[in-house]
């Protein structure tokens, strides 16, 4: 079972200055993330995606986060 | 380290569809919800692609594209040879219309991002669903 503050603040802290929300979707493992970073900028989404999955992939090897899906927004937006 | 033999083959299927899905199941039947729905994605702009479901060599496949992609997760949908991205990244790009320009189709009209019980069944993809390890 993830927790939510735990996931929130790894990408908080691998994002400084980013506002970071994340819910649960399902059953405690399928998480969405909500980002708005300013790290984005100039980025593909798969790239603002994989700056967000990095500081959490341990938790999705070890099965920890069944399921991480990304909602990523430019910083301010 | 992958399996070379297997991360090959993963890089010719990439280079050899010009649309290839890496899914959890097959077109017909998805064995995930996120499978589920980039399928009926690409049925409601009437793609055709590739499919390659990856849960025979579930493992192996998160390794070899983790080398090839930096990307770990199924479902993937590679387009000309780039990852697009999962079910997240193809939702946002149907919704906007960017993901029916990348692949030159039409927009379909009042096109939604599908919930998974409104899978189109049948297929409009190229081949049928390849097993790989």
């Amino acid at each position: 079972m993830a927790d939510l503050e735990q996931v929130k603040r790894l990408i908080a802290e691998a994002l400084p200055g980013s506002e970071v929300e994340v819910v649960d979707e399902g059953g405690g493992d399928h998480l969405r993330a909500i980002v708005a970073a300013p790290q984005f900028e100039g980025l593909s989404r798969i790239d603002q995606h994989r700056l967000v999955k990095a500081p959490v992939q341990h938790l999705m090897d070890d099965g920890t986060i069944h399921a991480l899906s990304v909602t990523a927004r430019p910083a301010g937006a | 380290m992958s399996d070379p033999e297997l991360k090959a083959k993963v890089e010719e299927i990439i280079r050899d569809n010009e649309v290839l899905l890496f899914m959890k199941g097959v077109p017909e039947g998805p064995r995930c919800g996120f499978s589920m729905r980039v399928v009926g994605m690409l049925e409601q702009l009437g793609a055709e692609y590739g499919a390659v479901d990856v849960l025979p060599a579930l493992e192996p496949l998160r390794e070899a594209t983790g080398e090839i992609s930096d990307w770990r997760t199924f479902p993937q949908l590679y387009v000309k040879g780039e990852l697009v991205g999962g079910c997240d990244i193809v939702e946002e790009m149907f919704a906007s219309g960017e993901l029916a320009a990348l692949l030159g189709l039409e927009q379909p009209e009042g096109a939604e991002a599908p919930e998974p019980e409104r899978l189109v069944p049948g297929g409009s993809q190229q081949s049928p669903p390849m097993q790989l390890g």
